[in-house]
């Protein structure tokens, strides 16, 4: 009889609990954009950082070539490599230039002469989105802005590249 | 497109857009150790090359949960399951449903399949984030995205 009752009090404490952590949870995914948001320790560690993409200035040339490399990142619950790529060529003024290789319209990935039927442009293999050599999108395509272009530096004739930042309008 | 919600967001403004569903087909079975190791390392692979391929074609495919079956049951009664979940991904509509999966066992059933079996030879197990291996997954996403291309 005693024991019953133990039984039924047990359970309710543990449902007790559960509803306590469930609550607890809650208020965290409501309270974690905020402490991202103030919270250094939470925020991506690559923001800003620029990456070594281990690729030689020497070695960029007119022709768009991809490279990928990796940064670390915070996301949330986990710390993980983050793969990331980019189309890197010089442009007729001589200037370093690497774009984002995601599409604008939906976000695909993108590839330089990605199509036999557009040669010299960027071709987004989801909906035929294109892209001229200089990253403009082109009119008539689904995609409705230019390729996102990185942040770079130069150091030791090494390429480092940060975030991929928009160019508005085109 | 993944499955959670900030993607589905996206999903339902952007139907027209987004054709195409991918569902990674998954064994499961822990009643024999080499077997669920085995299994388990599928897994764990299939995660990885459906996410990179999902990279690849974000907009254009939604990459489903798991669909796991054991092993010991019958493939009859998994493929009429299977049917059933292409029926109603077929009403959104998704135009190409693919099941991707290591399983050569799907193999003998892709003629009842009212989907596109996409079977992958299973890797070599070797360790999951070594230089090799990042080569061999991106090779094989390659080929999956032209595989996929070549359906649309
Ligand atoms: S995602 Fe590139 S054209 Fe639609």
């Amino acid at each position: 009889m005693s024991d019953e009752k133990q039984q039924v009090s047990r359970r309710q404490f543990l449902n007790y609990t559960l509803t306590g952590v469930g609550g607890f949870m809650a208020a965290g995914l409501l309270i974690s954009p905020i402490r991202m948001a103030i919270d250094p320790v939470l925020k991506e560690s690559s923001a800003g950082d620029m990456a070594n993409v281990g690729l030689s200035v020497d070695d960029i040339t007119a022709e768009p070539q991809r490279i990928d490399w990796t940064i670390d990142q915070v996301d949330g619950w986990y710390e993980s490599e983050v793969n990331r790529a980019a189309w890197v060529y010089r442009n007729e003024n001589d200037e370093i230039v690497a774009f984002s290789p995601v599409c604008k319209h939906l976000g695909c990935v993108v590839s330089w002469e990605g199509s036999d039927q557009h040669p010299n442009e960027y071709f987004c293999p989801c909906h035929d989105g294109r892209y001229y050599k200089d990253g403009t999108n082109v009119p008539g395509t689904p995609p409705l802005a230019p390729l996102d272009e990185y942040e770079q530096e130069v150091r030791d004739g090494m390429l480092f590249l940060g975030e991929p930042k928009p160019r508005g309008e085109a | 497109m993944k499955w959670r919600k900030a993607d589905l967001q996206t999903y339902f403004q952007s139907k027209e857009y987004i054709d195409s569903i991918v569902v990674p087909l998954v064994p499961f079975g822990i009643a024999n150790d080499e077997e669920s190791e085995k299994a388990a390392i599928q897994a764990e692979m299939i995660t990885l090359l459906s996410h990179e391929l999902e990279k690849e074609l974000t907009g254009r495919m939604l990459l489903a949960p798991h669909y796991s079956y054991l092993k010991s049951i019958d493939k009859q009664t998994e493929v009429a399951r299977l049917n059933r979940w292409s029926a109603e991904m077929k009403e959104q509509p998704f135009k190409h449903i693919f099941h991707l999966t290591f399983d050569p066992s799907w193999k003998k059933h892709e003629q009842e399949l009212e989907s596109t079996l996409l079977w992958i030879p299973a890797v070599q197990t070797g360790e999951l984030n070594s230089k090799e291996m990042h080569k061999t997954v991106r090779e094989q996403v390659a080929q999956m995205v032209e595989l996929i291309r070549a359906y649309w």
